[in-house]
Protein backbone atom coordinates (compact mmCIF):
# COMPACT_ATOMS: atom_id res chain seq x y z
CA UNK A 1 0.00 0.00 0.00
CA UNK A 2 2.87 2.62 1.37
CA UNK A 3 4.60 1.60 -2.06
CA UNK A 4 1.59 2.29 -4.49
CA UNK A 5 1.06 5.69 -2.85
CA UNK A 6 4.70 6.11 -2.98
CA UNK A 7 4.96 5.21 -6.95
CA UNK A 8 1.66 7.37 -7.57
CA UNK A 9 3.21 10.42 -6.02
CA UNK A 10 6.06 9.93 -7.94
CA UNK A 11 4.16 8.90 -11.14
CA UNK A 12 2.73 13.03 -10.64
CA UNK A 13 5.98 14.41 -9.11
CA UNK A 14 7.79 13.13 -12.79
CA UNK A 15 4.30 14.31 -14.64
CA UNK A 16 5.15 17.60 -13.48
CA UNK A 17 8.39 18.98 -13.41
CA UNK A 18 8.97 20.80 -16.12
CA UNK A 19 12.52 22.66 -16.95
CA UNK A 20 14.70 20.51 -15.25
CA UNK A 21 15.23 19.10 -12.12
CA UNK A 22 15.44 21.40 -9.08
CA UNK A 23 11.44 22.21 -10.89
CA UNK A 24 10.58 19.16 -9.32
CA UNK A 25 11.18 20.23 -5.68
CA UNK A 26 7.63 22.35 -5.44
CA UNK A 27 5.42 19.31 -6.18
CA UNK A 28 7.77 16.78 -4.35
CA UNK A 29 7.96 18.79 -1.17
CA UNK A 30 4.11 19.14 -1.74
CA UNK A 31 3.73 15.43 -1.78
CA UNK A 32 6.36 14.11 0.44
CA UNK A 33 6.16 16.66 3.24
CA UNK A 34 3.18 18.12 3.29
CA UNK A 35 0.59 15.66 2.05
CA UNK A 36 1.86 12.20 3.11
CA UNK A 37 4.19 13.59 5.58
CA UNK A 38 6.69 10.73 5.18
CA UNK A 39 9.63 12.88 6.41
CA UNK A 40 10.37 16.14 7.66
CA UNK A 41 11.27 19.37 5.96
CA UNK A 42 14.61 19.56 7.30
CA UNK A 43 15.19 15.99 6.20
CA UNK A 44 14.25 16.85 2.77
CA UNK A 45 16.44 19.75 2.56
CA UNK A 46 19.36 17.69 3.18
CA UNK A 47 18.20 15.38 0.79
CA UNK A 48 18.05 18.14 -1.87
CA UNK A 49 22.24 19.04 -0.44
CA UNK A 50 22.91 15.95 -1.10
CA UNK A 51 21.14 14.92 -4.06
CA UNK A 52 23.39 18.15 -5.64
CA UNK A 53 26.89 16.75 -4.59
CA UNK A 54 26.44 13.15 -6.25
CA UNK A 55 26.72 12.86 -9.98
CA UNK A 56 23.61 12.54 -12.74
CA UNK A 57 20.47 13.80 -12.86
CA UNK A 58 19.58 15.64 -9.48
CA UNK A 59 16.01 14.68 -9.72
CA UNK A 60 17.16 11.05 -9.57
CA UNK A 61 19.14 11.89 -6.64
CA UNK A 62 16.52 13.11 -4.78
CA UNK A 63 13.93 10.63 -5.67
CA UNK A 64 16.80 8.17 -4.30
CA UNK A 65 17.13 9.77 -1.20
CA UNK A 66 13.72 9.97 -0.39
CA UNK A 67 12.43 6.39 -1.52
CA UNK A 68 15.09 4.77 0.37
CA UNK A 69 14.01 6.80 4.02
CA UNK A 70 10.37 6.03 2.71
CA UNK A 71 10.77 2.56 2.56
CA UNK A 72 14.32 1.44 1.84
CA UNK A 73 15.50 0.04 -1.72
CA UNK A 74 12.58 -1.31 -2.99
CA UNK A 75 10.95 2.43 -2.02
CA UNK A 76 13.75 3.81 -3.90
CA UNK A 77 13.63 1.49 -6.95
CA UNK A 78 9.12 2.37 -6.82
CA UNK A 79 10.34 6.51 -6.78
CA UNK A 80 12.69 6.23 -9.63
CA UNK A 81 10.77 4.51 -11.88
CA UNK A 82 7.75 6.35 -10.71
CA UNK A 83 9.39 9.48 -11.74
CA UNK A 84 11.05 8.03 -14.89
CA UNK A 85 7.88 6.89 -16.21
CA UNK A 86 5.56 10.13 -17.31
CA UNK A 87 8.97 11.37 -19.03
CA UNK A 88 9.44 8.34 -20.65
CA UNK A 89 6.18 7.65 -21.98
CA UNK A 90 5.52 11.13 -23.12
CA UNK A 91 8.88 11.35 -25.30
CA UNK A 92 8.41 7.64 -26.81
CA UNK A 93 5.22 9.44 -28.02
CA UNK A 94 6.42 12.62 -29.37
CA UNK A 95 9.55 10.66 -31.05
CA UNK A 96 7.02 8.55 -32.70
CA UNK A 97 4.02 10.30 -33.69
CA UNK A 98 4.62 14.17 -32.85
CA UNK A 99 8.52 15.19 -33.81
CA UNK A 100 7.46 18.67 -34.65
CA UNK A 101 6.01 19.05 -31.04
CA UNK A 102 8.36 21.57 -30.02
CA UNK A 103 7.66 23.78 -32.96
CA UNK A 104 3.62 23.70 -32.21
CA UNK A 105 2.34 26.69 -32.35
CA UNK A 106 0.11 25.81 -28.72
CA UNK A 107 3.09 24.27 -27.75
CA UNK A 108 5.44 27.55 -28.05
CA UNK A 109 2.33 29.75 -26.36
CA UNK A 110 1.93 27.42 -23.58
CA UNK A 111 5.84 26.93 -22.83
CA UNK A 112 5.93 31.32 -22.91
CA UNK A 113 3.95 30.81 -19.62
CA UNK A 114 5.25 28.00 -18.65
CA UNK A 115 8.64 28.92 -17.56
CA UNK A 116 8.05 32.35 -15.62
CA UNK A 117 5.79 29.89 -14.16
CA UNK A 118 8.42 27.26 -13.11
CA UNK A 119 10.63 30.19 -11.58
CA UNK A 120 7.86 31.83 -9.12
CA UNK A 121 6.85 28.07 -8.37
CA UNK A 122 10.44 27.63 -7.27
CA UNK A 123 10.57 30.42 -5.52
CA UNK A 124 7.60 29.80 -2.99
CA UNK A 125 9.28 26.94 -1.56
CA UNK A 126 12.59 28.68 -1.19
CA UNK A 127 10.92 31.57 1.00
CA UNK A 128 9.61 28.56 3.47
CA UNK A 129 12.60 26.68 3.21
CA UNK A 130 15.33 29.96 4.24
CA UNK A 131 12.70 30.61 7.32
CA UNK A 132 12.77 26.74 8.66
CA UNK A 133 16.82 26.48 8.26
CA UNK A 134 17.46 29.49 10.39
CA UNK A 135 18.08 32.12 7.69
CA UNK A 136 19.16 35.31 9.42
CA UNK A 137 20.90 38.43 8.40
CA UNK A 138 24.00 37.26 10.53
CA UNK A 139 24.20 34.00 8.49
CA UNK A 140 23.20 35.12 4.85
CA UNK A 141 26.44 35.45 3.57
CA UNK A 142 26.12 31.51 3.20
CA UNK A 143 23.91 31.07 0.95
CA UNK A 144 24.46 34.60 -1.02
CA UNK A 145 28.38 33.19 -1.83
CA UNK A 146 26.90 29.50 -2.66
CA UNK A 147 24.18 31.76 -5.56
CA UNK A 148 27.40 33.64 -6.77
CA UNK A 149 29.63 31.10 -7.21
CA UNK A 150 27.13 28.56 -9.10
CA UNK A 151 25.04 30.85 -10.72
CA UNK A 152 27.80 33.80 -11.91
CA UNK A 153 30.80 32.36 -12.07
CA UNK A 154 29.47 28.63 -12.69
CA UNK A 155 31.15 26.21 -10.11
CA UNK A 156 29.90 23.22 -9.45
CA UNK A 157 27.57 22.94 -6.62
CA UNK A 158 29.27 19.66 -5.93
CA UNK A 159 32.93 21.93 -4.92
CA UNK A 160 30.81 24.44 -3.31
CA UNK A 161 29.22 21.53 -0.86
CA UNK A 162 32.29 19.75 -0.18
CA UNK A 163 34.38 22.70 1.07
CA UNK A 164 31.35 23.66 3.03
CA UNK A 165 30.95 20.20 5.10
CA UNK A 166 34.85 20.90 4.98
CA UNK A 167 34.30 24.16 6.91
CA UNK A 168 31.84 22.13 9.24
CA UNK A 169 34.71 19.83 10.17
CA UNK A 170 37.04 22.28 10.85
CA UNK A 171 34.71 23.96 12.88
CA UNK A 172 33.63 21.59 15.35
CA UNK A 173 36.97 20.44 15.36
CA UNK A 174 38.02 24.30 16.78
CA UNK A 175 34.94 23.95 19.40
CA UNK A 176 35.93 20.70 20.59
CA UNK A 177 40.21 21.96 21.15
CA UNK A 178 38.57 25.14 23.12
CA UNK A 179 36.05 23.50 25.12
CA UNK A 180 38.70 21.35 26.51
CA UNK A 181 41.04 24.02 26.96
CA UNK B 1 23.69 -0.64 -28.99
CA UNK B 2 26.43 -1.44 -25.83
CA UNK B 3 28.46 0.94 -26.73
CA UNK B 4 25.48 3.60 -26.66
CA UNK B 5 24.97 1.68 -23.30
CA UNK B 6 28.28 2.21 -22.08
CA UNK B 7 28.46 6.06 -23.05
CA UNK B 8 25.00 6.68 -21.04
CA UNK B 9 26.42 5.18 -17.84
CA UNK B 10 29.66 7.42 -18.04
CA UNK B 11 27.12 10.37 -18.98
CA UNK B 12 25.22 9.57 -15.85
CA UNK B 13 28.73 8.81 -13.61
CA UNK B 14 30.89 12.17 -14.58
CA UNK B 15 27.96 14.92 -14.77
CA UNK B 16 27.95 16.80 -11.81
CA UNK B 17 25.57 19.70 -10.65
CA UNK B 18 22.06 17.84 -12.70
CA UNK B 19 20.90 18.59 -15.92
CA UNK B 20 22.76 21.59 -18.09
CA UNK B 21 26.19 19.71 -17.20
CA UNK B 22 25.01 16.36 -18.57
CA UNK B 23 23.53 17.97 -21.98
CA UNK B 24 27.09 19.90 -21.99
CA UNK B 25 28.56 15.83 -21.52
CA UNK B 26 26.03 14.93 -23.93
CA UNK B 27 26.72 16.62 -26.43
CA UNK B 28 30.44 16.25 -26.34
CA UNK B 29 30.07 12.09 -26.63
CA UNK B 30 26.64 11.68 -28.88
CA UNK B 31 27.80 14.50 -31.68
CA UNK B 32 31.83 15.10 -30.98
CA UNK B 33 33.11 12.18 -30.16
CA UNK B 34 30.84 8.94 -31.62
CA UNK B 35 28.51 11.15 -34.42
CA UNK B 36 25.61 9.70 -33.32
CA UNK B 37 23.34 12.78 -34.05
CA UNK B 38 24.41 16.06 -35.89
CA UNK B 39 24.54 19.12 -33.85
CA UNK B 40 20.89 19.56 -35.68
CA UNK B 41 19.56 16.80 -34.55
CA UNK B 42 20.96 17.10 -31.22
CA UNK B 43 19.59 20.82 -30.58
CA UNK B 44 16.07 19.74 -31.69
CA UNK B 45 15.96 16.60 -29.21
CA UNK B 46 16.92 19.01 -26.61
CA UNK B 47 14.30 21.31 -27.36
CA UNK B 48 11.75 18.83 -27.28
CA UNK B 49 13.60 17.38 -23.54
CA UNK B 50 12.91 21.09 -22.44
CA UNK B 51 9.33 21.09 -22.88
CA UNK B 52 8.14 17.69 -22.24
CA UNK B 53 7.23 16.71 -18.11
CA UNK B 54 10.40 14.84 -16.28
CA UNK B 55 14.06 15.79 -15.85
CA UNK B 56 15.63 16.88 -19.07
CA UNK B 57 18.52 14.35 -18.69
CA UNK B 58 16.19 11.50 -19.03
CA UNK B 59 13.97 13.31 -21.26
CA UNK B 60 17.24 13.80 -24.06
CA UNK B 61 18.48 10.07 -23.06
CA UNK B 62 15.24 8.16 -24.05
CA UNK B 63 14.74 10.17 -26.89
CA UNK B 64 18.26 9.33 -28.27
CA UNK B 65 17.94 6.14 -27.51
CA UNK B 66 14.51 5.48 -29.24
CA UNK B 67 16.05 7.32 -32.43
CA UNK B 68 18.99 4.77 -32.78
CA UNK B 69 17.49 1.30 -31.29
CA UNK B 70 13.72 1.99 -30.83
CA UNK B 71 12.22 1.25 -27.62
CA UNK B 72 14.89 -1.75 -26.27
CA UNK B 73 17.39 1.12 -26.92
CA UNK B 74 15.57 4.14 -25.06
CA UNK B 75 15.30 1.41 -21.91
CA UNK B 76 19.04 0.94 -22.17
CA UNK B 77 20.06 4.53 -22.52
CA UNK B 78 17.27 5.93 -19.97
CA UNK B 79 18.71 2.87 -17.70
CA UNK B 80 22.02 4.03 -18.16
CA UNK B 81 22.05 7.41 -17.19
CA UNK B 82 19.98 6.23 -14.02
CA UNK B 83 22.36 3.39 -12.81
CA UNK B 84 25.15 5.11 -11.59
CA UNK B 85 22.59 7.63 -9.84
CA UNK B 86 21.18 4.66 -7.99
CA UNK B 87 24.56 3.08 -7.03
CA UNK B 88 26.34 6.41 -5.83
CA UNK B 89 23.05 8.43 -4.14
CA UNK B 90 22.62 5.18 -2.31
CA UNK B 91 25.69 5.26 -0.73
CA UNK B 92 25.15 8.94 0.28
CA UNK B 93 22.00 8.35 1.77
CA UNK B 94 23.07 5.22 4.17
CA UNK B 95 26.46 7.27 4.79
CA UNK B 96 24.22 10.65 5.71
CA UNK B 97 21.29 7.79 8.00
CA UNK B 98 24.82 6.55 10.15
CA UNK B 99 26.08 9.85 10.54
CA UNK B 100 23.58 12.00 11.03
CA UNK B 101 23.57 11.93 15.50
CA UNK B 102 27.51 12.67 14.99
CA UNK B 103 28.24 16.19 16.21
CA UNK B 104 30.38 17.95 13.91
CA UNK B 105 27.93 16.12 11.12
CA UNK B 106 24.98 18.29 12.29
CA UNK B 107 27.31 20.99 12.66
CA UNK B 108 28.56 20.66 8.45
CA UNK B 109 24.66 20.03 7.80
CA UNK B 110 23.44 23.35 9.60
CA UNK B 111 25.55 25.05 7.29
CA UNK B 112 24.67 22.72 4.48
CA UNK B 113 21.24 24.00 4.98
CA UNK B 114 21.49 27.26 4.30
CA UNK B 115 23.74 26.48 1.18
CA UNK B 116 20.90 24.48 0.00
CA UNK B 117 18.99 27.31 -0.01
CA UNK B 118 21.23 29.71 -2.46
CA UNK B 119 21.83 27.02 -4.77
CA UNK B 120 18.13 26.51 -5.24
CA UNK B 121 18.61 30.07 -5.87
CA UNK B 122 20.94 29.45 -8.27
CA UNK B 123 19.21 27.18 -10.24
CA UNK B 124 16.42 30.00 -10.49
CA UNK B 125 19.14 31.97 -11.66
CA UNK B 126 20.37 29.67 -14.15
CA UNK B 127 17.17 28.48 -15.78
CA UNK B 128 15.77 32.11 -15.90
CA UNK B 129 18.27 33.39 -18.12
CA UNK B 130 15.91 32.12 -20.76
CA UNK B 131 12.43 32.71 -19.20
CA UNK B 132 11.63 36.39 -19.43
CA UNK B 133 11.81 37.38 -23.13
CA UNK B 134 8.99 40.07 -22.70
CA UNK B 135 6.18 42.05 -19.85
CA UNK B 136 3.87 38.65 -20.52
CA UNK B 137 6.70 36.29 -18.11
CA UNK B 138 7.21 39.11 -15.85
CA UNK B 139 3.43 39.45 -15.12
CA UNK B 140 3.06 35.76 -15.75
CA UNK B 141 5.84 35.23 -12.69
CA UNK B 142 4.15 38.09 -10.51
CA UNK B 143 0.82 36.84 -10.81
CA UNK B 144 2.27 33.19 -10.52
CA UNK B 145 3.75 34.23 -7.40
CA UNK B 146 1.27 35.44 -5.98
CA UNK B 147 -1.69 33.40 -6.04
CA UNK B 148 0.57 29.97 -4.79
CA UNK B 149 2.35 32.16 -1.81
CA UNK B 150 -1.29 33.89 -1.46
CA UNK B 151 -3.45 31.25 -1.90
CA UNK B 152 -1.30 28.45 -1.30
CA UNK B 153 -2.30 27.13 -4.68
CA UNK B 154 -0.98 23.65 -5.29
CA UNK B 155 2.10 23.39 -7.88
CA UNK B 156 -0.02 21.47 -10.22
CA UNK B 157 -2.55 23.53 -10.83
CA UNK B 158 -0.67 26.44 -11.32
CA UNK B 159 1.19 25.19 -13.74
CA UNK B 160 -2.10 23.52 -15.81
CA UNK B 161 -3.19 27.42 -14.92
CA UNK B 162 -0.46 28.59 -16.52
CA UNK B 163 -0.31 26.34 -19.08
CA UNK B 164 -3.76 27.43 -19.98
CA UNK B 165 -2.78 30.83 -19.67
CA UNK B 166 -0.31 31.19 -22.15
CA UNK B 167 -2.28 28.87 -24.72
CA UNK B 168 -4.93 31.69 -25.02
CA UNK B 169 -3.15 35.04 -24.11
CA UNK B 170 0.91 33.52 -24.54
Amino acid sequence: MLLWQLFLSFVKIGAFTLGGGLAMIPIMRKEVCEKHKWINELDFIDGIAAAQSAPGPIAINIGVYVGYRIAGIRGMLVAVFGSVLPSFISIIFIAAFLYNYAELVLVQKAFHALKPAVISLIAIPMIDMSKKVGLTLKNSWIPIIGLILVAFLNISPMYVIIVTIAFGIIAAYVKKRKAKD
Amino acid sequence: MFTMFFTFIKVGLFSFGGGYSILAMLQQEIVTNHNWLSAEEFADIIAISQMTPGPIAINAATFIGYESYGIIGSILCTFGVIFPSLLIMLILTKTYLTLQTKPWFQYSFNNLRLLSVGLIAAAMVLIGKSSFPDLFSVGVFIAAFYVGYRWKVSPIYMLLGAAGVGMIFG
